[in-house]
């Protein structure tokens, strides 16, 4: 299968009052990939997915998603598009098969199919005797799984990822590593955005890390480990965004409560 | 009482703190609004207490002037400790990390109640403040000192018996059921206070107020409000007989045993049991929410929803609002307060039932529901799901008005329109037939003008706005336009009965046009993305 670009990201800007979040981004990003989007905290990681995600739409810069334009066409854009943030915070009052019928309803599909597909896809999780109580009584976990069965609901194109392993336990964490893979073979691309250095380093085709608001490197592991060969993407991920001195730190730290 | 008053006061510290910066971390609009707000309810309750201190003016007794104020002070606590600092007693969202710290017996316990009793306290003064003036310039400068004084004394000994009471109820349930239990109690409290109001207004003899002299009864000294009356009058004038005396040891011990009870006995089992609730939350069994076929919602969708968007915007309201607990809190008093408004005129002595079918005194009942309009477009925004709302900007939906035509078609459908079929066959059969279409034509009236309060709304996702900050000042100038308009429809209604027989269905098409040009035009014209973005935070 010939590989597509299907995001076009050219100087993308953003300013939250007097701060600059984001400098200037630009990006092209190809279909069936899993890209590994990192960076420190605060370096605008989440901005960036938002931004693609339609859910904040004052920035500079032009973004192009499946060869249409994000501020003119979001709309015919969201419908190839899933997005799992990082905290799963959903309508609390209704049950995962009641939001998720409100979700599918939302994006055309019928009733029936919504509810099949609810049904199988938290199955996999092991959640189907869940899925008619309420929000309110899950786990983070929980709630984190059944916002991924949300938003690979309508079988989208592209699918946003804001650390979504967050809260799930080990069986489900090596169950969604499996399914990026399975995706992405598919054709399907993976924006995926983590703080976990080895589960990015393990499934990503390319590693876009961003700093300050810059893209500072972007490439395979293999590319960018040529440059300097790093032991991991851990040790290159300190080393390029200039934080090698965690052993004094961390001895700064216990001398700071010990005396 | 098992407290460290350093960690008491750094904990009430914090939590004064805490509600300073929740203002300042609103969304702009929203900051304006709740800061307006503040300041609006502070007038409001000032005015409250001008408008009860008329009636005190005219007293000449004091014993009967303090008995009176304080208990309009009493009232007004035990009905904001109910509606509005309920959530502030059970508030167990700061334990995780104040309870992993070596916090001293009561202490946190405590510090929750002093964070009720500051605002309880600024409260009673806003609504006292006249009565205040007023008692100093009727009895004496050392007379409205001391009344100050037991101002303090009853707020205490409110919020004492307002922890007994939620300690009773805590008694009768647990987890999920007693978070129910609490809302439906708050609810009819609410009513009780308001039936009780209105009927007491509606029996008081005003051409005897002035010298009304309350008898001391022996069941007298076990009424709170006379406690402090009793204090009051025995210091500012001087009068230490037995009864006086009996009613300064009330007044003064009662309260000082309610804060040492308080802290010493209610507060810990109170902290115990809200702990059980807070696990029972996680390890009370779990129920499956069956969803049975309601016809009354697949009739009115299939019916009042044209298109699949709209249609799962009504379904997921639908359900919403029989489970949201702060939107039945806030939504089911008004039509508590509107049932027994229509009610009370029947209490009255020069009641006539064969004179009041003989005119169109169903009018006005039937216009009276056009409170409810105003209350249920507040309502609906008004809840904790502030943070979920990020699901609706990532749908693939043209534009937002869609969502909020769905949502203000399910919450009237749902729960306004049977209430109003219930009581217009109740009129029907008082007052014959003939009034269906008047009821049909007050019916759209007032879905009109509950789409114009809502649509006028700032666009905020339902049950994500904190409850203080749901109208803003300049909604408070459109309630009072909208409402203008609803009683000049009320009014345009009556001339057309009176003008010529069957005059007033003139006004069914009127309203069907209208209606279907605010579903149409309107709304979309009224809530864009823009405005929304600007009112919901994604984040």
């Amino acid at each position: 299968m010939e590989s597509q670009t299907i995001v076009k990201i050219q100087n993308l800007q953003k300013k939250y009052g007097q701060k600059q979040v984001l400098h200037g981004i630009d990006l092209e990003i190809k279909s069936g990939q899993i890209i590994g989007y990192i960076g420190p905290n605060g370096a605008g990681k989440s901005t960036t997915v938002k931004i693609l995600c339609g859910l904040i739409s004052e920035f500079q810069g032009n973004i192009t998603i499946f060869d249409k334009d994000l501020r003119t066409q979001a709309i015919e854009i969201k419908k190839q598009v899933g997005y799992i943030p990082e905290n799963a915070v959903l309508y609390e009052s209704l049950t995962p098969m009641e939001f998720m019928e409100f979700i599918g309803e939302m994006r055309g599909l019928g009733i029936e199919q919504t509810r099949d597909k609810a049904e199988k896809l938290m199955d996999i999780f092991e959640m189907k005797p869940n899925l008619n109580q309420r929000i309110s009584t899950f786990s983070k976990g929980m709630r984190q799984k059944v916002m991924i069965c949300s938003a690979l609901l309508h079988n989208p194109d592209l699918i946003f990822m804001d650390e979504p392993l967050s809260g799930l336990d080990a069986n489900s964490v090596i169950m969604v590593k499996e399914m990026l893979v399975h995706l992405a073979r598919e054709g399907k691309t993976v924006f995926y955005s983590s703080h976990i250095m080895d589960v990015v380093e393990k499934i990503s085709d390319r590693i876009i890390l961003i700093d300050q608001g810059k893209v500072i490197a972007d490439g395979s592991f293999v590319e960018l480990n040529k440059l300097a060969n790093d032991e991991n993407l851990e040790k290159m991920f300190t080393r390029l965004t200039g934080n090698t001195n965690h052993g004094e730190k961390a001895e700064a730290f216990i001398n700071a409560f010990e005396k | 009482m098992g407290a460290d008053y350093n960690q008491f006061i750094r904990i009430l510290r914090l939590k004064l703190t805490i509600d300073d910066r929740r203002i300042k971390g609103l969304g702009k609009n929203q900051q304006k609004a709740t800061q307006n707000m503040l300041l609006k309810q502070s007038f409001t309750q000032i005015f409250l207490g001008i408008f009860f201190s008329t009636f005190l003016m005219l007293i000449k007794s004091a014993f009967t002037f303090y008995f009176f104020a304080h208990m309009f002070v009493m009232i007004m606590m035990a009905m904001m400790i109910i509606s509005e600092f309920t959530t502030i007693l059970f508030d167990t969202s700061d334990n995780v990390i104040i309870q992993p710290l070596p916090i001293k017996g009561n202490t946190q316990s405590l510090a929750r109640n002093a964070h009720v009793f500051v605002y309880l306290t600024l409260i009673a003064f806003n609504i006292s403040v006249i009565s205040i003036i007023t008692a100093i310039v009727k009895f004496g400068f050392l007379s409205g000192l001391i009344f100050m004084f037991t101002i303090l004394a009853n707020v205490l000994f409110t919020l004492f018996l307002a922890n007994t009471l939620y300690l009773v109820i805590m008694r009768l349930a647990s987890g999920e059921h007693l978070k129910n239990v609490l809302m439906y109690f708050q609810i009819v409290i609410a009513i009780i206070f308001m039936a009780a109001y209105q009927f007491g207004v509606n029996m008081v003899d005003r051409s005897k107020i002035q010298d009304m002299i309350l008898p001391v009864h022996w069941y007298t000294y076990l009424v709170p409000p006379a406690f402090f009356s009793g204090l009051t009058e025995a210091f500012s004038s001087m009068i230490f007989d037995i009864q006086h005396l009996i009613f300064i040891a009330e007044g003064l011990i009662l309260p000082i045993i309610a804060i040492y009870v308080t802290g010493k006995y209610l507060t810990p089992v109170f902290n115990r049991k809200l702990m059980d609730l807070e696990q029972g939350d996680r390890v009370s069994k779990v129920k499956n929410i069956q969803n049975k076929r309601n016809y009354w919602f697949r009739f009115t969708s299939k019916f009042f929803v044209r298109n699949a968007e709209e249609r799962s915007a009504y379904q997921m309201m639908w359900r919403m609002t029989g489970r949201e607990r702060l939107f039945k809190q806030s939504f089911f008093p008004s039509i508590g307060y509107i049932i027994i408004m229509i009610i009370v005129p029947f209490f009255k002595k020069s009641f006539d039932l064969d004179e009041l079918v003989q005119g169109d005194m169903y009018l006005l009942i039937l216009y009276a529901f056009l409170i409810v309009a105003a209350t249920l477009s507040g309502s609906m925004l008004i809840g904790n799901n502030q943070h979920a709302v990020w699901i609706f900007r990532t749908l693939p939906v043209q534009s937002p008005a869609v969502y909020f035509k769905g949502f203000i078609k399910a919450a009237f459908i749902r729960f306004f329109v049977p209430i109003y079929g219930f009581l217009g066959i109740i009129l029907c059969c008082l007052w014959g037939i003939r009034i269906l279409p008047d009821i049909l034509i007050a019916l759209m009236s007032i879905y009109l003008i509950t789409l114009l309060f809502y649509y006028n709304n700032r666009p905020t996702f339902p049950f994500a706005s904190e409850k203080i900050a749901t109208q803003g000042g300049s909604s408070a100038i459109k309630f009072f336009m909208i409402m203008a308009i609803a009683v000049a429809i009320g009014f345009l209604h009556k001339i057309l009965i009176h003008w010529f027989t069957m005059a007033n269905l003139l006004l069914i098409p009127v309203y069907i046009l209208t209606i279907f040009w605010v579903n149409k035009k309107y709304v979309f014209k009224k809530i864009t993305w823009d405005q929304v973005d600007k009112e919901n935070n994604y984040s």
